[in-house]
């Protein structure tokens, strides 16, 4: 056991921090022509554009190790705006389950983010119970394309999406894992009507996707018909350790430690305070922990290990924990962060409440902590699936 | 960076695994109990045959030179087993207080036979006004030709009971909480004005109350330097959270797969138990809170092997989470077992108040978080 990082990983340390001193964004600089251009740099220091791609299909290959420096360096560096859906979620499907032709079509327009990509998994109907979804996706009787119809929901970004990642059924005589049938096809067609739904924080990122006749040409289908489930189950376990963000609340927890000291209260400030300073430490006291389950879960996948048990709590964790520093940031601003976004009292109160009301979220979406305590009851407990 | 064992790593686990299984059973253990001492000689002098006695000292010392992480493996195997054998208070008190203190003859003196087994030490560092804090010292060393004259009440001195010698806190300067003032000493137990008074605690071990009346120490049995003493007493604390703290994370796996298996047998309602969705998300939560704090443990046992400078306060954190993460698993254990988690005949109530004693000793999950958060 050691927790010294090897002279390699401390050299790579530095070549990552270089790289992002090097590539910060300078006031005044066109942010778009930046974005790119920063891409582009990072390909050509070997696909640290795409840190999680495999080497195969251009990524860093990448230790565990270095992954997780990379992530602890991005949590306090300005990355450029970037959307998971291409990048982290649909490209893995693609070179895992996707042919050749389907590789060489997608996968450079996703590395260059040329194509914004929105996921068309949750219905109307199906929520935590993903796979009882209803779109229906029939192909045509000379077998050249299929005409999809039925409701999307909780879709993000759909309002700017150019493509869908989706799940639609195909066959609904068996159980219904099976006759879900993985296709991709272009956001700005005939036959889709994107709607907004305003979330608690105002914002608007989710959508309702309606789909009307949509014709989706057979080529655009990934691996085999009704086996869509097990391809993006494969990918939910890719997204749910990616929500774990522990080096980004370590982050986190010091701006609200800053926020709460900047908070004045008699001789001291809300940090003096027991009980609010208790709250805090036993949140980074989890945090704490959490950051070794973290290296933990990666260790064993560098070992070539399959995860361990401890991987599996890594999202339910982490989640919480965001969510504790998002309220406790609302705690610190007291009563202004009722001003909602005026700027009255503190400064940091404008915008802890949108991220508080933001954050409810963490705990229902990539599968709601419930179902995720029952997919740890099922695969490490051993036990059988409750119904009661 | 990297979690795996060396060889000899995974042989201490695998040998200590083998020696829990087959001479750990409930019944085995509560014949130990009741037995003179409080626990099997036999055992203890295997424990010093394998080499385990000798595992926290340095070669120079006549020990093993095994590091923070072989003695996590050993407690936490030991938690598994709710071992009784006085490895933690003979072992990890008096002979921490000693390597770090004691001048070389003295050492030569102690030390090989607290390593095989024929010496037993005891750490008399509590007062009953002092709650869980090491400096709060009230019995005193009074300084008399070439030694020093003892007075006091040492409080819960575990193991003190079959003790040889024990190393005791006094205050020799300062005031009644001050941390400079504080001498440690060795002195014999059976010396003169020394009175033991010996009792089983609730998890099975054995404490003494120690009361120390004009006993006679010579000023080569002082342990570092004069005033001095409490920067070792919290060294030795801090051993001792971690060994503690790896002997509850044993202590926890057992428990939450013990419920696992247990519910899964129960039937009710016509259903296993481990049927309802409410019971599988308790266990769920048992065995998350279980790995937070093994990931904790391991973090706070690298950084005290490699001596960094923020072991002390990630030894606050990891008492902190064990104390409360500990009991939350070990009441649950309980509820889940329904009324056989109420009897002796079943182990799991005996893991519950063997992590109750864990929390209480060397400070609570409140104490800790207090320190930690100062």
């Amino acid at each position: 056991m050691d927790i010294e990082l090897g002279s390699e990983d401390l050299a790579f340390r530095e070549d990552v921090r270089g790289f992002f001193a090097e590539n910060a964004y300078k006031a005044g600089e066109d942010y778009n022509v930046w974005r790119l251009e920063w891409f582009k740099k990072a390909a050509q220091m070997g696909g640290w554009d795409v840190p999680k791609w495999s080497k195969e299909f251009g990524g860093p290959g990448w230790t565990p190790t270095q992954h997780y420096i990379w992530e602890q360096e991005t949590a306090t560096a300005t990355l450029p705006w970037d959307m998971p859906f291409g990048i982290g979620m649909v490209a893995p499907i693609i070179m895992a389950y996707g042919n050749e032709e389907q590789q060489k079509r997608f996968l450079p327009d996703i590395r260059a983010r040329k194509v914004n990509w929105c996921q068309g998994y949750s219905e109307p109907g199906a929520g935590s119970d993903l796979a009882a979804l209803k779109t229906k996706a029939v192909l045509s009787e000379d077998g050249t394309h299929y005409t999809v119809n039925g409701t999307k929901i909780w879709t993000t970004m759909a309002q700017i999406a150019d493509w869908i990642f989706c799940l639609t059924r195909t066959d609904d005589s068996g159980i219904k894992q099976e006759g879900i049938t993985f296709l991709l096809f272009p956001m700005k067609q005939k036959g889709i009507e994107v709607k907004p739904i305003i979330t608690l924080g105002g914002a608007h990122s989710v959508n309702m996707v309606y789909f009307t006749d949509v014709s989706v040409p057979v080529e655009n289908r990934i691996g085999e018909e009704g086996k869509g489930w097990t391809y993006a189950k494969g990918l939910l376990q890719h997204e749910r350790t990616g929500l774990a963000g522990i080096s980004r609340s370590i982050v986190a927890l010091e701006k609200l430690k800053e926020q709460a000291s900047s908070v004045k209260r008699g001789n001291g400030s809300l940090m003096d305070e027991p009980s609010f300073r208790a709250k805090v430490a036993e949140l980074e006291i989890d945090l704490m922990a959490s950051e070794y389950t973290e290296l933990r879960s990666l260790a064993s996948a560098s070992a070539g290990s399959a995860p361990g048990p401890e991987s599996s709590i890594l999202k339910l964790k982490g989640t919480e924990i965001q969510q504790r520093i998002a309220k406790l940031t609302v705690e610190a601003g007291g009563i202004y962060s009722a001003a909602w976004g005026r700027g009255v009292g503190h400064k940091f109160a404008k915008a802890g409440m949108g991220g508080y009301l933001a954050s409810r979220a963490f705990t229902i979406y990539g599968g709601a902590s419930e179902v995720q305590k029952d997919v740890i009851a099922k695969n490490v407990l051993g036990l059988k699936r409750s119904t009661t | 960076m990297n979690f795996e064992l060396t060889n000899e790593q995974q042989m201490l686990q695998d040998s200590v695994a083998r020696f829990i299984q087959d001479n750990y059973d409930l019944e085995s253990r509560a014949k130990s109990a009741a037995s003179k001492s409080g626990f099997s000689q036999d055992h203890w002098q295997t424990m010093a045959d394998l080499g385990w006695l000798g595992l926290g000292f340095d070669e120079a010392d006549g020990g093993f030179g095994g590091g923070h992480v072989d003695i996590m493996l050993l407690m936490e195997q030991f938690g598994k087993g709710l071992v009784l054998e006085p490895l933690l208070a003979s072992v990890i008190l008096g002979g921490g207080a000693l390597k770090r203190g004691a001048c070389a003859e003295l050492k030569t003196e102690i030390l090989p036979g607290l390593i095989d087994g024929s010496r037993q030490l005891a750490l008399a560092y509590a007062e009953e006004q002092a709650h869980f804090d090491l400096h709060d010292v009230i019995t005193t060393a009074r300084s008399k030709d070439d030694g020093f004259i003892i007075n006091g009440h040492k409080s819960m001195v575990l193991h003190a009971g079959t003790a040889d010698q024990i190393v005791v806190s006094a205050r020799t300067s300062g005031g009644q909480i001050d941390e400079n003032g504080i001498s440690l000493f060795l002195i014999d137990a059976d010396a003169e004005g020394v009175k033991r008074e010996n009792f089983p605690t609730v998890d099975g071990l054995q404490a003494c109350e120690v009361t120390l009346k004009d006993v006679i120490v010579g000023s080569n049995r002082l342990l570092g330097e004069l005033d001095d003493g409490f920067a070792i007493l919290n060294n030795v604390a801090t051993d001792a959270i971690l060994a503690l703290s790896a002997e509850a994370v044993g202590a926890m796996e057992i428990l939450y797969k013990d419920t696992v298996e247990y519910t899964q047998q129960r039937e009710q309602f016509g259903h296993p138990l481990a049927d309802f969705q409410v019971l599988q998300h308790r266990m769920v939560e048992m065995f998350m809170e279980y790995e937070q704090c093994k990931s904790l443990l391991y973090r706070a046992t690298m950084e005290a092997a490699q001596g960094s400078a923020t072991t002390q306060r990630t030894v606050h954190a990891l008492k902190h989470l064990v104390g409360k993460s500990g009991i939350f698993i070990a009441e649950n254990a309980v509820q889940l077992h329904g009324g056989m988690g109420m009897t002796e005949e079943l182990r799991i109530g005996h893991y519950l108040k063997r992590m109750i004693v864990i929390d209480a000793q060397f400070g609570n999950a409140d104490y800790h978080l207090q320190k930690f958060a100062a």
